[in-house]
């Protein structure tokens, strides 16, 4: 740094006479119109890294959340019988296979049958209420 | 004549008074920021218009202010950046740059009015003019203001490292130029 110290330490740029004071007033004067940005130190400046942190978090369960439901596998075919349960019966009847739906009506008439009840066994328990076989034998 | 107050006092004034503590950040600070913002335009009317940018800045900006930085690192970070867009606003004006300031002093009001230096100064200059703009303002920052490393990284948003590495280069460079006459 020789040469940079053999030149006089001494600032060679020059200013207007009372610049200093003047431009101080200037910018004094132009500042006071301007809305006063300090008061904003308030509440959201204080506990800003709080209300970012909790928009990070928010955003994280909101995407995971969206993630979970395009990337979660298929769910599995509901059954015919529950199909049946649901507000749309007459689906059954469009998707079921016609095997299926006579092994299902042979099943529904198989019940049926069983919970028939004989007129003999009408008569069986209409008796032992002392009811007159002949009143029984008239309503049949 | 006011006293200066140290800048925490002042930073405890703006908040309860901002109009008053804004009167002590601009006296305090309105010479400094403009031989900064000086050496870097040359032109005094383009300083005096970066200085006051500067103030209307940092007044609209107060609440982004916090007590992490230096009031002054701050306000130097602001001053620059206003130099630095002068500057670069005066490239895209081809005819208005300033590469040689004894031809531009020779030519102008200006040099004969608002330039009071000799020939080592103005060789000085010259040379300082001949920087990349980054180091030009790495070089005015510890030459000039005698600005420590880490205020500076600061204000550059650089490493002290390349900071040093920056001004080491710089005078070198300087010294070449002023030697090679």
């Amino acid at each position: 740094m020789n040469k940079l110290n053999e030149i006089p330490d001494k600032n060679p740029f020059k200013v207007p006479e009372n610049y200093f004071k003047e431009v101080n007033r200037k910018i004094i004067s132009a500042t006071s119109g301007y809305e006063n940005e300090i008061r904003k130190i308030g509440f959201y400046n204080k506990f800003r890294p709080y209300f970012l942190v909790a928009a990070s978090v928010t955003g994280f369960v909101i995407l995971s959340y969206i993630a979970v439901t395009i990337l979660s596998p298929g769910k599995k075919p509901m059954q015919v019988s529950e199909v049946i349960n649901e507000e749309n019966p007459e689906l059954y009847l469009n998707d079921i296979d016609i095997f299926t739906l006579e092994e299902n009506v042979a099943s529904m008439v198989l019940s049926q049958q069983e919970s028939e009840v004989s007129k003999a066994d009408i008569v069986d328990y209409l008796l032992q209420d002392n009811i007159e076989i002949s009143d029984i034998y008239e309503k049949l | 004549m006011n006293i200066i107050k140290p800048d925490d006092k002042i930073t405890e004034i703006l908040k309860t008074d901002p109009n008053k503590g804004f009167s002590l950040v601009v006296e305090k600070y309105s010479s400094r920021l403009y031989w900064h913002i000086r050496r870097l335009v040359i032109i005094h009317e383009d300083a005096d218009d970066a200085l006051q940018n500067t103030f209307i800045n940092a007044w609209k900006n107060m609440g982004d202010f916090r007590n992490e930085s230096s009031l002054y690192t701050w306000l130097y970070t602001i001053a620059t950046n206003e130099a630095l867009s002068l500057i670069n606003k005066r490239k895209r004006n081809a005819a208005v740059s300033i590469d040689d300031l004894g031809s531009h002093f020779a030519n102008s009001r200006e040099g004969s009015t608002w330039f009071d230096g000799d020939e080592a100064q103005v060789k000085l200059q010259n040379a300082i003019l001949k920087l990349p703009e980054k180091q030009r303002i790495v070089f005015n920052l510890k030459y000039f203001d005698e600005m420590p490393y880490e205020e500076m990284s600061k204000v550059t948003s650089t490493s002290e490292g390349a900071l040093k590495a920056s001004y080491h280069h710089a005078v070198k460079k300087i010294e070449k130029l002023l030697g090679g006459d």
